[in-house]
């Protein structure tokens, strides 16, 4: 995942997937790795939502 | 000279005169106090009153609440959400009082909170009137309310890193703290504190020290907010004040309030998005930051359905291909089928029993069909198979012929 990535950026690409895919520009070809982009896009707002990478950091720190 | 009197014997015939005069009577005085000395646990407070013009005092009288009138300045405070203290005007009614000891005293009986939030509100439209006449720029009024270069800001998608101006150990940072932290969506939040004496005239200069720290640290908010517990002894006076007023305006961060207190804004939340306590100022953040959550479902949502609708779509696809295949593989087999059968009965008419019922005969030599005559010689033994019977033969003569015979 790339660290400089931020909501508003995770958010348009995301939104601009979702739009390709229903106006039908994306080949049955490139799905799985839409897939894979779009679940990794989520889960980057959710989890930066909740600092789980912070408190993933924090963790390794602490040991 | 007369003899001198005893001073005691003057001072009396003073305090006579005095009684004399305005013994039983109350007056309505307006005037500015200055010099107040609040004196909370004896429930005493002293003052002075007095009269400018320009900048010179040109009357000045010692003022006192006693302990049965000492509410009233409790009363002030609460009311004009502002410390009851130097500078302000007022409007009382006072009796006048003379000691022997401590000299001529009005003593207060009740201050006009009519006039005194009329004197409030009149101070705020001056400087509310200022900020807009002085800072066309960064004040407007646009249907009555105030679009500052501040409240336009864009906020972060999500806000998550906060800059927290507040008393320390005040309600109002404990409130926003635990709102924030303990939020239910369990969103991480990251608040630096600056913290600041939110007492006293020079509170909104320190305020603006803190804000000015803020803007020129390493770090980088999304949000700044500054809140203020409630209680009584609030002081709201130093959001009102004109020059903190201007800073907050054309801060280039957004800035949210939270000053508590629900009867009238301050001019600093009018420059700023105001919420009415602490808490709500929390929040509205974790609502800003569900909103942003929310928005990320419904895509997830829409992308995910979308998924199944193509993945649909193809199965169907590709069942319908596999169909018309396993057409074209029958239709194939069914010809072949066909085919075959011809060719089974092109055999059957070209087998050795068809042929000898249809009057031919097969001749053969020592057992083996003759295909070369040459190998015939006289004496040879044959045999000729005709339909159902053989016949045995001995060559008897052997004529090769050239011309077809005529069969």
């Amino acid at each position: 995942m790339k660290t400089n990535l931020t909501y508003s950026t995770a958010f348009d690409t995301l939104e601009k997937i979702v739009a390709q895919m229903e106006s039908d520009e994306i080949q049955v070809d490139e799905l799985a790795e839409k897939v894979r982009q779009a679940k990794e896009l989520i889960a980057f707002c959710e989890n930066k939502l909740r600092m789980v990478e912070k408190e993933v950091e924090k963790a390794i720190s602490e040991k | 000279m007369p003899k001198p009197m005893r001073l005691s014997i003057l001072v009396n015939e003073i305090q006579e005169t005095l009684e004399n005069r305005f013994e039983g009577e109350d007056f309505w005085v307006t005037a500015e106090i200055t010099d107040v000395k609040k004196y909370s646990n004896k429930r005493w407070c002293f003052l002075k009153f007095i009269e400018k013009e320009g900048k010179a005092i040109i009357t000045e009288i010692k003022g006192v609440f006693w302990g049965g009138t000492y509410y009233q300045v409790e009363k002030f405070e609460q009311q004009t959400r502002q410390p009851f203290s130097s500078g302000l005007e007022i409007t009382c009614l006072v009796r006048v009082r003379f000691h022997q000891r401590y000299g001529l005293t009005l003593e207060v009986l009740e201050i006009d909170f009519t006039y005194a939030l009329g004197k409030l509100e009149m101070d705020r439209q001056a400087v509310l009137a200022r900020l807009l006449q002085e800072n066309t720029e960064s004040i407007q009024l646009i249907d009555g309310q105030y679009a500052t270069r501040n409240n336009s800001l864009p906020l972060s998608m999500v806000i998550q890193h906060v800059a927290l101006i507040t008393a320390p150990g005040s309600d109002g940072q404990r409130d926003f703290l635990q709102e924030i932290e303990k939020n239910r969506y369990g969103y991480g939040f990251l608040v630096s504190e600056y913290l600041v004496q939110i007492q006293g005239d020079r509170s909104s200069e320190l305020i603006m020290q803190q804000l000015q720290h803020i803007q020129s640290g390493k770090e980088k908010f999304d949000v700044v907010v500054i809140v203020r517990g409630g209680g009584s002894q609030t002081d709201f006076k130093p959001f009102d004040d004109y020059e903190l007023s201007k800073y907050v305006a054309s801060f280039p961060i957004p800035i949210l309030t939270g000053i508590g207190h629900d009867r009238n804004t301050s001019i600093v939340d009018m420059m700023a998005r105001p919420n009415k306590t602490p808490t709500k100022v929390a929040t509205y953040i974790v609502d800003h930051n569900f909103s942003f959550e929310q928005e990320v479902i419904a895509l997830k949502d829409r992308f995910f359905s979308r998924i199944q609708e193509i993945m649909q779509s193809e199965t169907q696809n590709f069942y319908t291909l596999k169909e018309s295949i396993a057409k074209i593989i029958i239709t194939y087999l069914q010809n072949r089928k066909s085919n075959i059968e011809a060719i089974e009965r092109l055999v059957k008419n070209l087998s050795p029993l068809s042929i000898l019922s249809k009057g031919f005969a097969i001749v053969t030599m020592d057992d083996q069909i003759i295909t070369d005559p040459g190998k015939i010689k006289k004496q040879s033994a044959l045999k000729t198979i005709l339909k159902s019977t053989i016949i045995h033969t001995t060559v008897t003569e052997k004529t090769p012929y050239e011309n077809q015979p005529d069969l």
